[in-house]
């Protein structure tokens, strides 16, 4: 189990995430939902550890062992994935090459395929490169197919929908149950309701807090009532967090 | 193409380093491809096709060649140049003069290979001279030794005449380099292209300079130059790209890219722009820095280390 135990987060003087407490069990689809600005992208990261975003207090543990210290590296070799909200582009590298790493990882080309596949794009991006010439919904897809093809047991997707045309929410939806097929914890960061329904548990996230949790139907519902409309989400917090 | 009896030895040494550049020895002997082999100051191979008049002869420390190709030639596969030194200590020159007639197509493969050379300058000198319509690519590849003995001083004046185009890609990535010094100017006319583009990666004390130069002289005339340079432990990197716009509708991209690795590295880039004709447009990009965080934690996040994800976006940005 990937765990957050009271993670404050602040970046310069200014508080992102406030004693944050998540849990993600093993083989399940979780979503955080919650408008922009709201610390979404920045707990992804706090997972992740990115340079930056170490927390200053609490703790994240894997499987009952203490992580908050590992680099990006020895989290992935533990099993935690991600893949950014952004996606960068590098020159000179072909796809098959960005799949398997190098070489790191030993596959097929046909596995290069079947993730191409999974992820909408055909075989003949296999030589195509990770550059300039692939559209932002290209690199997004190249992106995910890459995902699969290191078999995580964790993965974050930050805001997978970014950058891909609103009919290929289908494509998301393929794609993650594939990622479940290998056994996988999903987390899903949206702040699209239509992706946050189709899970197991939903965190709802206001203000670096964890606003409400539970069913994915009746938090997407008051996500989708109350946050919709909300214009100030972080004001409205300090506001409550005033009262109580 | 038949090497003489007195070079056979030579010959084989030579095909070893010319290999070590990633260069096929079998083309260097295909009779239907054009080319000439230069190992220090003598010409131990020569082989002319149709279309194709390679004349060549020794000079003072060297060789001088002049290769044309003739009007409204498409030579089918890439002349092949291998210039090789094979001694410890010394000094090459070679001049080049290359005429590419109106409306003639011709790609070159050049594999200069230094693998032994512990003390040796090589200059090289080439006059490019492509006429109307004519097509001319040039891919040129370095292996120097290890030692980082090697001086190389390469001068390339070239001359695009009408609707010609030009291009030339200097690669020198998988040695120390030694001292390079690189300088290359494109006089473009009316409707020209050139595109013109260096990598290097510089190791230990590397000392790398270049400079390249467009000139748009021609209504219409296009050109690009782009240096790639990834700068480790103490490489000192000095890279001018130049564009001039002295003609109406011509545009001009200059680009530098400088990748550093280690505390002692020095490097520089120096983006030069001027317009003398209104209707010119001309760009430039530059970046000086460690390699881009998110690219890193990208691959990080894939499992790689640090070292491994560097080395990995380094070499595709060189390849």
């Amino acid at each position: 189990m990937l765990e957050l135990r009271n993670i404050s987060l602040e970046l310069g003087d200014k508080p992102i995430l406030k004693k944050l407490n998540m849990k993600f069990e093993p083989k399940k689809r979780y979503t955080i939902l919650g408008n922009n600005g709201t610390g979404k992208s920045t707990i992804a990261n706090v997972i992740m550890g990115v340079e930056g975003y170490k927390p200053q207090s609490g703790k994240i543990y894997l499987d009952g062992q203490d992580i908050t210290n590992l680099s990006i590296s020895q989290r992935a070799q533990l099993g935690i994935t991600i893949a950014f909200q952004e996606n960068v582009r590098f020159e000179g590298i072909k796809i098959y090459d960005y799949l398997t790493l190098g070489g790191k990882i030993k596959k097929s080309l046909d596995d290069v395929k079947k993730a191409l596949k999974i992820v909408g794009l055909g075989e003949d991006y296999v030589k195509r490169y990770v550059d300039s010439s692939l559209s932002g919904g290209e690199r997004k897809r190249v992106e995910l197919a890459s995902v699969y093809m290191i078999d995580p047991k964790y993965v974050i997707l930050d805001e997978p929908d970014s950058g891909i045309d609103m009919m290929s929410i289908d494509t998301i939806n393929t794609f993650i149950n594939q990622l479940r097929e290998k056994d996988a914890t999903v987390i899903t960061i949206t702040h699209r309701e239509e992706i946050a329904i189709d899970c197991d548990y939903s965190y709802l996230i206001c203000s670096g807090i964890v606003l409400k949790e539970g069913k994915p139907a009746e938090i997407s519902e008051y996500y989708k009532s109350m946050c919709d409309a909300c214009e100030h989400p972080n004001e409205i917090q300090l506001i409550r967090d005033e009262v109580i | 193409m038949r090497i003489a009896p007195d070079y056979s030895k030579e010959f084989e040494k030579l095909a070893e380093a010319y290999e070590k550049s990633g260069g096929d020895t079998s083309n260097l002997l295909d009779k239907r491809v054009a080319s000439i082999i230069i190992s220090g100051d003598k010409v131990i191979g020569l082989n002319n096709i149709d279309g194709v008049e390679i004349v060549a002869g020794k000079q003072e420390l060297g060789v001088w060649a002049k290769i044309r190709i003739s009007k409204d030639k498409k030579i089918p596969m890439p002349i092949h140049l291998c210039t090789g030194f094979l001694g410890k200590e010394g000094e090459q020159r070679v001049n080049f003069e290359f005429i590419v007639e109106d409306g003639a197509t011709v790609n070159f493969i050049s594999h200069c290979s230094f693998p032994w050379s512990t003390k040796l300058t090589h200059k090289m000198t080439a006059i490019v001279r492509i006429g109307k319509n004519a097509t001319m690519t040039y891919a040129d590849a370095h292996f120097h030794s290890e030692e980082g003995g090697v001086t190389v001083i390469s001068d390339t004046h070239a001359i695009v005449e009408e609707n010609g185009k030009y291009k030339n890609s200097f690669e020198l990535t998988r040695t120390r380099v030694g001292k390079l010094v690189v300088k290359m100017d494109v006089d473009l006319k009316e409707g020209a292209i050139a595109d013109l583009e260096s990598k290097v990666r510089g190791r230990a004390d590397d000392d790398i300079s270049i400079k390249e130069s467009l000139g748009l002289n021609g209504k219409e005339a296009h050109g690009m130059a782009k240096s790639t340079i990834v700068a480790t432990e103490k490489t000192h990197a000095r890279i001018v790209n130049e564009a001039f716009g002295n003609a109406p509708y011509s545009k001009g991209h200059i680009e530098c890219t400088e990748i550093t690795k280690g505390a002692d590295v020095d490097v520089a880039t120096l983006p030069v722009l001027k317009v003398t004709n209104d209707l010119s447009e001309l760009t430039h990009e530059a970046s000086i820095g460690r390699i881009n965080s998110r690219q890193l934690d990208t691959m990080m996040a894939k499992g790689m280390t640090e070292e491994e994800a560097t080395e990995f976006i380094i070499k595709g940005m060189l390849s």
